[in-house]
């Protein structure tokens, strides 16, 4: 049992880190099965990040008055349960009060697990592997939670963490230590968690913005688009031996390129030349070298040397979740305003091509007439207009003309998604920039 | 003297930022948009799928919004949007449109792509449930003496005016209707197009 408790406590801290995200790919699936808003589906993700960010202090600060393992022991087993709840949900408010529930979990696992970790491996071992968890839980997320998705269910997500969780809580009780008794000796470190807030708000466009890119606007599977963005960790797993072959002499060189290179690939991601998911892969190498540069180090700026170390967890796990929140919170009325604008020049373009179609009048009424249906239900979404394809009877002369029209339609769909989400990933590189220029202020603490 | 090691790193996310931004914008990164609507003032040239009366109707149709859309400040696919969703028309939308259609006449009269109206009495016939005797006396009438008698441009300027058009955009959905006041229409023109040839006769 000794042997598997840092693993089942990593496991458990990368957990409760990607469910920062691991919704993103079945939120369509979710507003479908629970009958719910877009505005509702969304609280699911906004919901969580903001519980956790607001608990995160809190939670610290009461861990100095009770034993570490029973507090530990509490908060994974109340994420557990909570994450269970989450998926036998039958209403989308039941589902976002159990992610409340499971964010207040979260929050006390994550502040437990550091502790327990620093026991067993150690004070450098044990931060490093509760920090490399949490960027690995961070940049995973969205594509564990799209491969079960679309293999399974939305709710397959929370079910597969139960039986972790569960074994994480033996482990975490199995771990003797005191409660810490250090006084209050550091301040928190303020830049280097506004730098880690800034570059959560611009990683939440990256990765928020571009599964929604995949899914709604190019209208990929979850599972297409979870392959998709698993470029992002596999990238991010590259910056460490990056590193050390250039072996910077300052963490903020390595931060400040971090945040350069996110800003960059999100400035990419604004401007692909087609819907082509290969033209998202450069773009998404520059964003997980990016993260793979920065968060970690920022986390540890943000807690190394600082006593009490959960307080100053609990100080970073706030940071990065009310970033994503206020990324979140920034990004969703830009996109949505944008989705809404480029219906109009979308509509345009499909009614510019099915006047000019190369097909008899009757067929290109019978296509208008489908196409206003399909149009009609949308709802807020992208539309897909093949139903309206598929239901159509024309000459079979014709057939290879009305599916070239096909494509061309799909192809305006997709440019005009494309074109609402420019504003919001330049606003996401924006953001980045801003944490380069805080992270340029960054300074080592040497006592 | 040499630089540091560590300076490959900010040049290395330089040189790849730029790779990068460089690639896509030189693929068209920059212009991934809707296709954007032609400027319906500008000349344009339709065709049709469709022969006979079918493809005369949609050319007119289509030169007919352009013109239309031109006069109202509007795009095309605008004013096609506007017709097609909404169930109120203004009367600059109504004026625009019969102003539209004939000058779409008036337009294929001068390229030469208006059919005689010969070309087009057999599809007339074929459509009109006329009395069979009456219907092959018309058929055995020569193409020269149709087309001294009835001017395609005449008739369809004649139809245009007789339509009522709010009563048409407003059954859009309805084939059969759309097609009962169409042919009214020509009809009507037909006769008002051959009293006026007699009277000048006579």
């Amino acid at each position: 049992m000794r042997r598997a408790v840092a693993p089942l406590l990593a496991v458990t801290v990368a957990m409760v880190l990607a469910d920062s995200a691991v919704v993103t790919l079945a939120l369509p699936d979710i507003l479908q099965n629970l009958d719910a808003s877009v505005g509702q589906v969304a609280w699911v993700l906004i919901a969580y990040n903001l519980v956790l960010g607001v608990a995160a202090v809190p939670a610290a600060a009461a861990f100095a008055r009770v034993q570490p393992r029973v507090f530990s022991a509490v908060g994974v087993a109340v994420f557990a349960g909570a994450s269970a709840w989450c998926a036998l949900a039958d209403s989308i408010e039941v589902l976002i009060i159990a992610r409340c529930v499971q964010a207040v979990g979260g929050a006390l696992a994550l502040i437990g697990c550091l502790e327990q970790l620093v026991e067993v491996r150690g004070e450098r071992r044990g931060v490093a592997t509760w920090v490399t968890a949490g960027v690995i839980g961070t940049a995973a997320g969205p594509v564990a939670g799209g491969l079960l998705t679309q293999a399974i269910s939305w709710q397959a997500i929370f079910v597969v963490q139960v039986p972790f969780a569960l074994l994480a809580v033996p482990a975490a009780l199995s771990v003797a230590s005191a409660p810490p008794q250090e006084a209050d000796r550091h301040r928190p470190a303020v830049r280097a968690n506004i730098t880690l807030a800034l570059m959560s708000a611009a990683l939440t466009a990256a990765l928020f913005l571009l599964v929604l890119l995949l899914v709604e606007g190019w209208g990929r599977s979850p599972a297409t688009a979870a392959v998709t963005v698993s470029v992002v960790p596999i990238a991010a797993l590259a910056a460490g031996p990056l590193v050390r072959l250039l072996r910077p002499p300052h963490d903020v060189v390595e931060v400040a390129v971090g945040c350069f290179l996110v800003a960059g690939g999100l400035a990419a991601l604004a401007i692909p030349p087609s819907a082509h998911l290969a033209w998202t892969i450069a773009p998404q190498a520059l964003v997980g070298l990016g993260l793979g540069l920065t968060v970690d180090r920022l986390t540890s700026q943000a807690m190394e040397m600082r006593l009490p170390r959960a307080r100053h967890a609990g100080w970073t796990i706030s940071a990065r979740h009310v970033g994503v929140v206020v990324g979140l919170a920034i990004l969703t009325p830009v996109f949505t305003a944008d989705l809404q604008d480029a219906q109009e020049p979308a509509q345009e373009a499909i009614t510019s091509l099915v006047l000019d179609a190369p097909l008899p009048p009757d067929d290109k009424i019978a296509v208008a007439q489908a196409l206003g249906d399909a149009l009609s239900d949308e709802r807020g979404q992208v539309p897909d207009l093949h139903p309206a394809f598929a239901s159509l009877d024309v000459d079979p002369r014709y057939r290879a003309a009305t599916d070239q029209l096909e494509r061309d339609l799909d192809s305006q769909l997709e440019r005009a998604a494309t074109w609402a989400f420019r504003d919001s990933f330049l606003i996401g590189a924006g953001i980045a920039l801003l944490a380069l220029l805080s992270s340029l202020r960054l300074r080592r603490r040497t006592s | 003297m040499r630089a540091p090691r560590w300076i490959g790193l900010p040049v290395a996310a330089v040189v790849l930022v730029a790779g990068v931004i460089g690639v896509q914008l030189a693929n068209g990164g920059g212009t991934y948009e809707p296709l954007k609507p032609s400027d319906p003032c500008a000349e344009r040239t339709v065709t049709s799928r469709a022969d006979g009366i079918d493809g005369l109707t949609e050319r007119l149709v289509l030169l007919g919004i352009n013109n239309a859309a031109c006069t109202l400040g509007v795009t095309r696919e605008a004013l096609t949007l506007e017709l097609a969703q909404t169930s109120t028309r203004t009367d600059a939308e109504i004026d625009a449109l019969r102003a539209g259609l004939i000058e779409a006449v008036r337009q294929m009269k001068k390229d030469g792509s208006l059919p005689p109206a010969s070309d087009l009495v057999d599809e007339a016939l074929a459509s009109a449930n006329l009395n069979g005797l009456l219907e092959r006396a018309i058929r055995l009438i020569p193409d020269s003496v149709i087309d001294s008698a009835l001017k395609t441009d005449d008739v369809l300027e004649r139809a245009i005016d007789d339509l009522d058009l709010r009563d048409l955009l407003a059954n859009l959905d309805d084939q059969g209707d759309l097609e009962r006041q169409v042919e009214a229409a020509v009809t009507e023109a037909v006769k008002d197009s051959l009293l006026d040839r007699l009277r000048n006769l006579i």
